[in-house]
């Protein structure tokens, strides 16, 4: 598949160089589990930093109409990419923990082939609210715990029964400084957006 | 300013703009609910009329055309640059109506493409390790 032809209007010729088909996965989680430094791991460039808004729910337990109010949050993101070859292009946006429920980031999972939720076992609660939002959007995942110091807290089965997460999501342990752990990390992703397109 | 993994480290962007995101667009925004905005990793590259009008082209629209010399995402736009995401997004609607530069929307089918998700995983597994092992040797 190619990326759909230039929007360009007028009978000007793009350059000579066409662009790959890019594809995109999201990183997400807590405050400091690691996600920029999964991204950096694996990138083919230093992860570069921009700002993006994010669309925040804010729920309101005392707020009998349920209408959730929106704001829109400007966030800074870190992201990455890695070439596959001339004609595609894997890109790695890290979207910023919150630990407010209910948050949504739209604009950044928005067509994403699918997402990695790294955690720390010392804090598992930061990554509830990334989890949910895979789940709600649809959108293959799988947990990555972080092993900080080649440790990790709690074995997969614990992490599994605290985050809820359902049996088709996988749990595995990584580390986000190893090129190759990180690499398998989302190769594991990608088996699983695979093994949905032939249900 | 805050980083994405929530420490307060140095500020990747230098000094604040002194000029707002809305001055620059002339106070449009990138979703004015005509659509969807592009997305983040929309590529971008600089058309040969683009290239050619260059010298004539003002500050952003300037830098834009610049960098766009080799194709590259919005996101990546935006973070050489150092403009917020949204005003690189209404400057390449912009640039894009004028000709100067040539944006090619990513399919949004390519994700759960299975021929897509397989050269994905083919060229992330000859990805060498930290040792120079690639993933299918093992």
């Amino acid at each position: 598949m190619t990326p759909t032809e230039p929007l360009v209007r007028g009978s000007a010729a793009p350059a000579a160089v066409r662009p790959p088909l890019p594809v995109k996965m999201v990183v997400a989680g807590g405050f400091g589990v690691g996600k920029t430094t999964a991204v950096g791991s694996i990138s083919e460039i230093e992860p570069l930093t921009t700002e993006a808004s994010i669309t925040e729910v804010a729920a309101g337990v005392d707020d009998l109409t349920h209408t959730p109010r929106k704001t829109t949050t400007t966030v800074a993101m870190d992201f990455g990419c890695l070439t596959i070859d001339p004609t595609l292009k894997l890109y790695l946006f890290g979207t910023p923990g919150q630990e407010r429920f209910g948050f949504m980031w739209d604009d950044i999972v928005e067509g994403a082939v699918g997402g990695l939720v790294i955690v720390d076992t010392r804090r598992l609660d930061d990554c509830y609210a990334a989890v949910d939002h895979f789940e709600h959007r649809d959108i293959p995942f799988a947990v990555a715990v972080n092993a900080f110091d080649g440790r990790v807290e709690h074995t997969l089965d614990e992490v599994r029964w605290a985050l809820d997460v359902p049996d088709g999501v996988p749990v595995v342990v990584f580390d986000a400084r190893d090129r190759g752990s990180v690499r398998d990390a989302l190769l594991v992703v990608l088996e699983l957006a695979l093994a949905r397109t032939e249900l | 300013m805050v980083m994405a993994d929530g420490a307060t480290g140095p500020d990747p962007v230098g000094p604040a703009p002194a000029v707002r995101p809305f001055l620059v667009t002339a106070g449009r925004v990138a979703d004015d609910g005509s659509g969807r905005a592009l997305p983040l990793e929309t590529q971008v590259v600089a058309t040969a009329e683009g290239l050619a009008v260059l010298a004539g082209l003002s500050f952003e629209r300037y830098d834009i055309v610049d960098a766009c010399r080799l194709p590259q995402s919005l996101a990546e736009l935006a973070a050489r640059l150092r403009l917020h995401l949204n005003v690189v997004r209404v400057l390449a609607e912009d640039l894009r109506e004028a000709g100067q530069l040539a944006v090619y929307v990513p399919d949004a089918g390519a994700s759960r493409d299975a021929s897509v998700l397989r050269r994905l995983i083919d060229g992330l597994k000859a990805v060498p390790d930290s040792r120079g092992v690639p993933s299918d040797t093992d």
